[in-house]
């Protein structure tokens, strides 16, 4: 008689703990420079005393004692000085007779026996250079840009069109137009960049370090190292936070680290001091955007007109990329048949600006949602209502033609947000400069609504075919267990947990059995890097169909081989056929592993086939899935000293099916407080000598755990059907809309809207009192 | 620099020091010792990652000359940490509730909380707040990490 079997116990949806947390609370988990390692020499970077100049001459102080040491500059790159990037123009290291273009260029690398010996030889490095006048800020770029638009320098240029926007004009009842400015954000991981290359015997490399993206070492340093992808292995050490920070700057640092590598034959390591790290490493892009609307008195949007220009820095590396999905948040979430975006990235002579959590959405979501609510003051009509009334919902087109599916909880999250702050009847409260009875400080309330298009833009899912393996194997206890085998790091976000509980329900087995190792090009197949909130969406997709393939191989191997060819599956770690006792997953699992050797299910991400994406006229479908949120601040100011408190923030986000709500929730709050940050604290300024004014956490300031409000944080799921398990993105969204949620609520505080982040008091104060200025601070 | 010759008093273990006087309490846990789970982020005490107790008080190792320590002192770091009580139950705590994220920050949190619950088991919500202001996060946006020391508090047996 066979027992009644209950159903196989469902991971997805639940709040598994963490499957890296023991080795992070006990201390145990080996970041980069936990590891100790023998006979390794430091690297130190030889920078550019200058933002512009011509590089004449590099001369080693011939009075130092160079014995030991190993010194590199361009003429030591055994091929192309050029790090691939997006446009292959950026030289890894300055050429000798070329162009300086930022302050801290790297020009040479030292590497010694220890930290100190090589920071003390890079000081002994002459630098000739004739200093030519730079262009430094984004402020700079904006002000050629609008005097003398032919002498703008732009990167990369790039315009959305839909409908006819002099027409959307002429049907407009009334016009606005206003400009907002944000500026650098520091991803401020806490573990500081890092990295070593070792050189084989065979003229290659391996490459370990806190990465977030493995594959790009791997593909973007061929020219310059004249070797191929092959001959570049990179392994993942444990990632002390990333946020984008460890995506494009790494590849950078292991041709640095690579080249005196190379020359000497012996390990090099190159791990920054907190100080050079925020100095020299990319941030998120400033930005000047200008929006000029036309809406009919119902409230009717006709005519979005908008100009969006991003602070590259001094080389493009990718930041056409982030200005494509900036220019793709610009008018995403509301109705509107007639639109313009016009996109340009800024050359200026400073860092070049990188990926950092949002990648261009959070700039064109901060500008877009101020603006929106500046739009319903005119209108009179409340921010909430005006949002309901013009929100994108399925069936709507985008401004590049793409119809909004009906996977999308734009109004359920709009709704629901709206209910669970009280906006409505709180808005009434809103203090608007002046107290009103029992008020201490000003109250505000401040809404914004978006989207976020998940995963790779346009088709580039389609072309880039994530691949993943599953694999069947045996585990450090010696019986037998899964791996998962793809390129998806783990930051923090928590993709080991998330994907582990993937790979368990879809192979019917105890998450104990399955394993994640870190990630190794060697060994992993390329699952695509971990960004653009991709990763549970297309790679949890990859896994589960991998998981899939291998539970039928399992099951086949198990039908011929146990079961007499009946019909069995595997459930509950079980392999089962009706009518026969059933059998242990790691009895059948260690018969095939002694017969076959192995096993592994692999599966190739792939669009839906009516996918259409036209790159050169930006038309089309644009992101394969949205995911929506609504957040909501509620803050308080004091009228005499302007400092703002965040109270409590609501945010309701649709992210397709939640796979697990703890870890989920975890990364909203944390997205959210970096959100935070860079409403009312994170603030860079460029010194004329072409440094940031905030180098160290003395000057640049990130919210504690007494500047957080309470969270409210709720999800609705719209599942992505496409791809099961169903998330769509998650990563980014947490970091796209609080800003401008916040600025709403300083508006309906002090009755002023402030057009600049960071907002901070000094800002409110010159807003307030507009004849003083802001106070020196 | 002259050479200091001390013994202190390591997670309960007694340890000869012989360390240049003005090296950092963090690098002789680190680099002499062996104990890596101390994390050093920032290196001028502003973000915690290296917090570790010294005598009963919790400091930031990155800022105390290891001269400054006498013969006796009493260090605790993250690996002693689980060896006690309450240690355990805060580590366990972070667990439960989801409070670890990239981990680099952890050791230190749970050093400080540790210190905050042995000083006031019954801390408020802004006393948390206020015994974890100088420990930076910048996964968590430090909800989790609060609740989850006052999971811990909870579980902590009741004193007469």
């Amino acid at each position: 008689m066979t027992k009644p079997q209950s159903p196989p116990r469902r991971l997805i949806g639940q709040g598994m703990m963490r499957v890296d947390g023991d080795g992070k609370v006990r201390g145990t988990t080996r970041y980069l420079n936990d590891l100790a390692y023998r006979g390794l020499l430091h690297g130190a970077v030889v920078r550019s005393p200058v933002p512009r100049g011509l590089l004449k001459g590099i001369t080693p102080d011939p009075d130092y004692d160079w014995s030991g040491i190993t010194f590199v500059t361009a003429a030591d790159i055994p091929g192309i000085n050029v790090v691939h990037m997006h446009d292959r123009t950026m030289p890894l290291l300055a050429e000798l007779g070329g162009e300086i273009r930022y302050r801290g260029e790297p020009v040479g690398v030292v590497a010694a026996r220890t930290p100190e010996r090589a920071a003390a030889a890079a000081a002994h490095i002459r630098l000739d250079i004739e200093v030519l006048p730079p262009l430094l800020t984004l402020q700079e770029a904006v002000a050629v840009f609008k005097a003398r638009p032919g002498a703008f320098d732009s990167m990369k240029d790039q315009s959305i069109v839909k409908g006819d926007l002099a027409r959307g004009f002429a049907e407009a009842d009334d016009v606005l137009e206003a400009e907002y400015w944000a500026g650098h954000q520091e991803q401020l991981y806490l573990e500081n960049q890092g990295l070593i290359v070792f050189p084989q015997k065979d003229g290659s490399i391996l490459v370990e370090g806190s990465i977030q993206c493995p594959y790009f070492p791997v593909h973007e340093l061929n020219d310059p190292l004249q070797l191929p992808p092959e001959k570049i292995r990179v392994r993942q050490t444990p990632i002390g936070g990333a946020f984008g920070g460890k995506e494009d700057y790494p590849t950078m640092l292991t041709g640095y680290a690579a080249l005196p590598a190379l020359k000497s034959g012996r390990p090099v390591k190159i791990t920054y001091e907190r100080n050079e790290d925020i100095l020299f490493t990319p941030k998120r892009h400033p930005v000047w955007v200008r929006y000029k609307t036309g809406f009919k008195k119902d409230g009717t949007l006709t005519a979005i007109e908008c100009d969006f220009l991003l602070d590259g820095g001094a080389y493009l590396t990718l930041s056409d990329v982030v200005m494509f999905r900036g220019i793709l948040h610009c008018a995403l979430a509301y109705r509107c048949d007639n639109v313009t975006i016009r996109g340009r990235v800024a050359r200026t002579n400073s860092m070049p600006c990188g990926a950092f959590r949002g990648f261009g959405a959070p700039q064109a979501i901060w500008g877009l949602e101020s603006h929106l609510d500046a739009i319903a003051a005119r209108l009179g009509k409340p921010p909430h209502l005006y949002r309901l009334q013009v929100h994108a919902r399925p069936g709507d087109v985008t401004p590049t033609g793409q119809v909004l599916s009906g996977e999308n909880g734009s109004t359920a999250c709009l709704k629901l947000a709206l209910q669970r702050a009280d906006f409505a009847r709180k808005l009434k409260r809103c203090s608007r400069g002046r107290l009103r009875r029992g008020q201490a400080k000003w109250y505000g309330i401040g809404l914004a609504f978006f989207g976020h298009g998940a995963a790779f833009t346009g088709d580039g899912e389609a072309k880039f075919k994530a691949k993943g393996r599953v694999e069947l194997t045996r585990l450090a206890d010696g019986r037998p267990g899964i791996d998962i085998r793809v390129s998806s790091t783990e930051m923090g976000q928590g993709v080991h947990t998330v994907f582990t509980q993937i790979a368990a329900d879809a192979l019917s087995l105890d998450p104990g059995r399955i394993r994640f190792p870190l990630a190794d090009t060697g060994l992993t197949p390329n699952s695509g890097p971990t960004v653009a909130s991709r990763t549970t969406m297309v790679v949890g997709n990859v896994v589960h169909r991998a998981a899939l393939d291998l539970k039928r191989q399992i099951e086949s191997f198990a039908s011929r081989r146990h079961f007499k060819g009946a019909a069995v599956e595997l459930r509950r770690s079980q392999l089962v056929a009706p009518g026969r006792p059933p059998l242990p997953f790691a009895r059948v699992a260690r018969d095939m592993l002694a017969e076959l050797g192995g096993a592994s299910g692999f599966f190739q991400f792939e669009l839906p086939p009516e996918t259409k994406w036209d790159q050169q006229a930006f038309v089309g479908d644009s992101y394969p899935g949205y995911s929506w949120s609504a957040n909501i601040a509620e803050i308080e100011i004091d009228p005499l000293t302007c400092e703002i408190d965040v109270k409590r923030v609501t945010a309701v986000l649709d992210i397709g099916r939640v796979i697990n709500p703890v870890t989920a929730s975890g990364q909203v709050e944390g997205g959210l407080t970096q959100a935070l940050g860079y409403a009312l604290l994170e603030k860079i300024g460029t010194g004329r000598n072409g440094l940031y004014d905030a180098a160290r956490l003395q000057t640049y300031i990130i919210p504690t755990a007494r500047d957080i409000p309470e969270f409210d944080v709720q999800f609705v799921e719209y599942p992505y059907t496409f791809a099961p398990p169903g998330a769509k993105g998650l990563g980014e969204l947490p970091m796209d809309g609080l800003a401008p949620a916040i600025a709403n609520a300083v508006e309906a505080a002090t009755g002023r809207r402030i057009r600049t982040l960071p907002i901070t008091p000094e800002a409110i104060f010159a807003a307030l009192h507009p004849a003083q200025g802001a106070p020196a601070s | 620099m002259s050479t200091l010759k001390r013994t202190w008093k390591v997670n309960g273990q007694t340890v000869p020091i012989r360390a240049p006087a003005g090296r950092r309490l963090l690098d002789v846990l680190r680099d002499d010792l062996g104990l890596v789970g101390t994390k050093e982020s920032c290196g001028e005490g502003e973000c915690g990652a290296c917090t570790v107790i010294v005598d009963n008080e919790p400091v930031v190792s990155c800022l105390i000359p290891a001269g400054q320590l006498p013969d006796g002192t009493a260090i605790l770091t993250i690996e002693g940490i689980e060896k006690t009580r309450i240690g355990r139950l805060i580590q366990r705590a972070f667990l439960e509730c989801g409070a670890v994220q990239c981990g680099f920050c952890i050791p230190g949190m749970v050093v400080s909380s540790y210190a905050l619950l042995v000083k006031n088991p019954r801390p408020s919500t802004p006393a948390i707040r206020e015994g974890l202001a100088g420990n930076l996060c910048r996964c968590t946006g430090y909800t989790k990490i609060i609740q989850a020391v006052k999971l811990a508090a909870a579980r902590l047996p009741k004193r007469k």
